[in-house]
């Protein structure tokens, strides 16, 4: 792998967000939108359902958020015509849908780490702390997999006029097995947890989903992109 | 399949939907000449720089670039091609060295040879400055630079003159001019290129006519 080029690429995705600030500030009010009205329109900390119930809002709002950032992911590209540009240069072209991904997972961690202590102000104050470790864990192999399977599809609808349409119907039904699974993990992180074995298969599931959407995103991403 | 020819195409097609772009292109450049092609708007020229720069791939017939077949030999042809369209190519939101800087790394050249074509192309006092803030021809200037990066034997160049002033066009004549290169420009002023074109390709509808 061209470890220049995916440096590059990636600094060129940090950089263009932090001078235009279109992604991660659209994120972070969307997840804190969400929080709001799930909140108030769901009876506040007492949620029918419990922690499950919340911890399936968090990662319902978080799947639907990282939607908002991967609807703008090449989006630069394809307005601006730099796709041509990155098209013509002699690197793997799977080296664009790597960086997309690593770009897409920091935007979401960026909003992550204001997300989450507000889910858990907002919805499990009472509760006892969670397991921080397991928990960290579930969220980074689920972000893993998010950008993954994101960026593959945002690169495809890219390509489509009614790409807005597209992104959400292919990318909701594929983070299925991926939102059941972070919601699993992350009710078992507060007490009262259930085995650690169990816990651990799941993050393994998790893992797993992210090998396999990383092997479909390097294989694939260059027909994706393919005009 | 290996071509002696810089650039071969023959009976070169693409489709978009129902449109026939290209209907059926055939064109041969040698090593080292300088072609211009010309025609009305929607004559194909984009359409067939974007196939022979690798950016898209051909419907049928067959095109060979630096000697190698497309799309199978695309990887290879890559580094030989550099490739300026009608659009600069540029990130607006990123300053004119941060974009060579990103194309520097793309086709693995020392970031030391950002400054070097920003200053041969008059850009050294604008190399801090968003692209979005330059004008159509320092644009222009600026995708000169990022083609010069990597020193390309074989130049596509999309609408070259486009927005240059005076002195942006002499930094384009002295690029053209520079030996050793074979180059081949879509462009709506031929006359402008007196003296340095080998020959003048005419295009319509998708085909060559003269």
């Amino acid at each position: 792998m061209n470890g220049r080029a995916v440096r590059a690429l990636i600094r060129k995705d940090v950089l263009v967000e932090l001078r235009g600030r279109e992604v991660v500030p659209s994120m972070a009010v969307f997840v804190g939108a969400a929080f709001v009205l799930f909140r108030f329109g769901l009876g506040g900390t007492e949620l029918a359902g419990g922690t499950r119930a919340a911890t399936g809002m968090l990662w319902v709002a978080i799947v639907f958020t990282a939607l908002v950032g991967l609807s703008r992911a090449f989006a630069h590209e394809r307005e601006g015509r730099t796709w041509d540009g990155l098209l013509a240069a002699p690197v793997d072209r799977a080296l664009f849908w790597f960086a997309r991904t690593c770009s897409t997972f920091l935007f979401l961690v960026a909003v992550q780490v204001l997300a989450l202590p507000a889910f858990w102000l907002f919805f499990l104050q009472e509760q006892a702390g969670p397991s921080y470790p397991v928990l960290v864990a579930a969220v980074l192999l689920a972000d893993v997999g998010i950008a993954c399977l994101g960026s593959l599809l945002a690169g495809l609808a890219s390509s489509v006029r009614a790409r807005e349409v597209l992104l959400p119907a292919l990318y909701l039904p594929f983070s299925i097995p991926l939102v059941l699974t972070a919601v699993r993990v992350t009710t078992d992180t507060i007490p009262p947890q259930t085995s650690g074995l169990e816990t651990l298969e799941r993050l393994g599931f998790l893992a797993l989903y992210d090998t396999v959407f990383a092997l479909l995103g390097w294989a694939l991403f260059e027909y994706v992109v393919e005009d | 399949m290996r071509s002696p020819e810089a650039i071969l195409c023959e009976s070169l097609a693409r489709r978009f939907g129902e449109r026939d772009a290209l209907a059926g292109v055939d064109l041969s450049v040698a090593e080292g000449e300088t072609v211009l092609i010309t025609g009305p708007n929607g004559a194909g020229k984009t359409t067939l720089l974007r196939i022979l720069a690798t950016v898209l791939r051909p419907s049928s017939g067959r095109v060979a670039v630096a000697g190698r077949d497309l799309p199978a030999g695309a990887p290879d042809v890559r580094r030989s091609v550099g490739y300026a369209g009608h659009d600069a190519l540029a990130y607006p939101d990123l300053t004119a060295r941060e974009n060579l800087e990103l194309y520097a790394a793309l086709y693995d050249v020392p970031d030391g040879r950002v400054d070097e074509e920003l200053d041969r192309v008059g850009l050294d006092g604008r190399r801090g400055d968003r692209t979005a803030e330059l004008s159509r021809g320092m644009l222009q200037r600026l995708a000169l630079a990022r083609i010069g990066l990597h020193r390309p034997s074989i130049v596509l160049l999309d609408e070259p003159t486009a927005g240059l002033d005076a002195d942006g066009r002499d930094v384009l004549r002295g690029f053209l001019a520079e030996p050793g290169r074979t180059i081949l420009a879509a462009t709506h002023e031929p006359e402008w290129f007196a003296g340095l074109e080998n020959r003048l390709v005419a295009m319509d509808a998708g085909r060559v006519t003269a």
